[in-house]
């Protein structure tokens, strides 16, 4: 079996593994999407800088408000991957930043949308992720590196350039064009 | 109407990956509640956040410690009802709030409070009104309002700013920016921003460095502004 096809049953699986919790509240697929998913929660907040037991009080709670709002999940909109890093990443800066809270109600599923919002709004296909994750791994290494500083270090323009030697215009126009060539993977397009 | 100038797409990602300033989310946000394009831009950064968790390999973790974690989120779903109802009543109530012409966008209201009455405008020079929010991280974050018809000093800037167009309008050398426009403006720009004619414009701006004035008035007001 290609990688592409053990990605897409995964992106099925999974998602089918949370329309059992949302729909019938079923614990034991519940704790598959917690056996799997916590670790990567918290080895991403562990990047971000979190110390340790502060990612993994910080993960179980992520998990748990998956577990909460489950019926609010809809598989068409939204991955349940997206749906935690955004979770977590919220996490992070309510928690371990103290800022104040930037977007109100963020923490759901997918974004309540506003009357407007319905034209632009693209469904997250299997096929969709995918697409996006083999995108991820063609990119051009100086943009795989920017983009992984900027999601799992979130570290700013002005740093990533002080870091890398490289001038500050340079890393914009870099991550505009990956944001550019993986915005392909997640709109659907070819 | 939909905003014409927009986030660039390397702040959206930011954004999306939480490396913005408090400041600069701040100001970012305020753009993209009113900005279809910029949500659904910044939905798709958040794929890419969300694909990139799901790719991590986590390394093996110490068993006991995990199967304690384990039995501490079973009993957990034991203990916690699914909200369904109650969350579903407070969207419902949130959505049917009429909007205030009082209240200041949400993102800004932890820094400049709720109401757009109550602020207390510093005068900065003639048709210069400013308040600064009290610091936070190392970057900047303020309110402006400048008279209509007025020219700004022509000044560049040695880092990052974004400008979020709250009331009102300017023209400048990239173009016409009003209500609801984003100017996400870098080192390479100079620029001598001229308000319309009409109503005041009132604008949000976030900065990571001092602003740069070049000409000999604005040398003279610099310290005064205190940017």
């Amino acid at each position: 079996m290609s990688s592409s096809e053990t990605q897409a049953r995964d992106a099925h699986y999974w998602s089918a593994q949370m329309e059992a919790v949302s729909q019938l509240r079923d614990r034991d697929c519940f704790m598959r999407i917690y056996d799997h998913f916590a670790p990567r929660v918290r080895l991403y907040l562990q990047g971000l800088g979190a110390p340790e037991a502060v990612a993994e009080e910080l993960a179980q709670e992520a998990l748990l408000r998956v577990w909460q709002r489950a019926s609010l999940y809809d598989a068409t909109r939204s991955g349940l991957s997206t749906w935690l890093f955004r979770i977590a990443r919220n996490l992070h800066i309510d928690r371990v930043r103290r800022e104040p809270r930037w977007v109100p109600m963020d923490d759901e599923p997918w974004e309540p949308d506003g009357d407007d919002a319905g034209e632009f709004s693209s469904a997250e296909s299997h096929v969709a992720q995918v697409d996006l994750r083999n995108r991820i791994e063609r990119l051009p290494a100086i943009q795989a590196r920017l983009i992984r500083m900027s999601y799992f270090e979130a570290k700013s323009h002005q740093e990533i350039a002080e870091e890398l030697g490289m001038p500050l215009g340079t890393v914009k126009s870099s991550l505009r064009r990956a944001f550019q060539r993986l915005q392909l993977g997640v709109r659907g397009q070819a | 109407m939909s905003p014409r100038h927009h986030l660039d797409q390397a702040t959206v990602i930011s954004f999306a990956a939480g490396a913005l300033s408090p400041e600069m989310a701040a100001v970012a946000a305020t753009h993209i509640e009113v900005c279809p394009l910029c949500r659904e831009r910044l939905a798709d950064a958040e794929r890419i956040g969300g694909a990139l968790l799901g790719e991590q390999q986590p390394a093996a973790t110490d068993a006991a410690r995990s199967a304690y974690l384990r039995g501490m989120m079973q009993e957990l779903l034991a203990a916690e009802p699914q909200m369904q109802t109650r969350v579903l009543a407070a969207r419902a109530e949130a959505a049917a709030k009429p909007v205030d012409p009082d209240a200041l966008p949400r993102p800004l209201q932890p820094y400049f409070g709720a109401s757009w009455r109550a602020l207390r405008w510093r005068w900065m020079a003639p048709g210069v009104h400013m308040i600064r929010a009290a610091p936070r991280s190392g970057d900047t974050l303020i309110l402006l309002k400048i008279a209509p018809g007025k020219s700004m000093p022509v000044h560049s800037h040695q880092g990052t700013e974004l400008t979020q167009i709250l009331q009102g309008a300017y023209d400048d050398a990239l173009g016409h920016f009003a209500t609801g426009d984003m100017a996400d403006l870098d080192n390479q720009t100079e620029h001598q921003p001229v308000t319309a004619p009409g109503v005041p414009c009132v604008c949000v701006a976030a900065l990571d460095a001092p602003l740069r004035f070049p000409g000999w008035l604005a040398r003279k007001l610099q310290p005064l502004v205190g940017l």
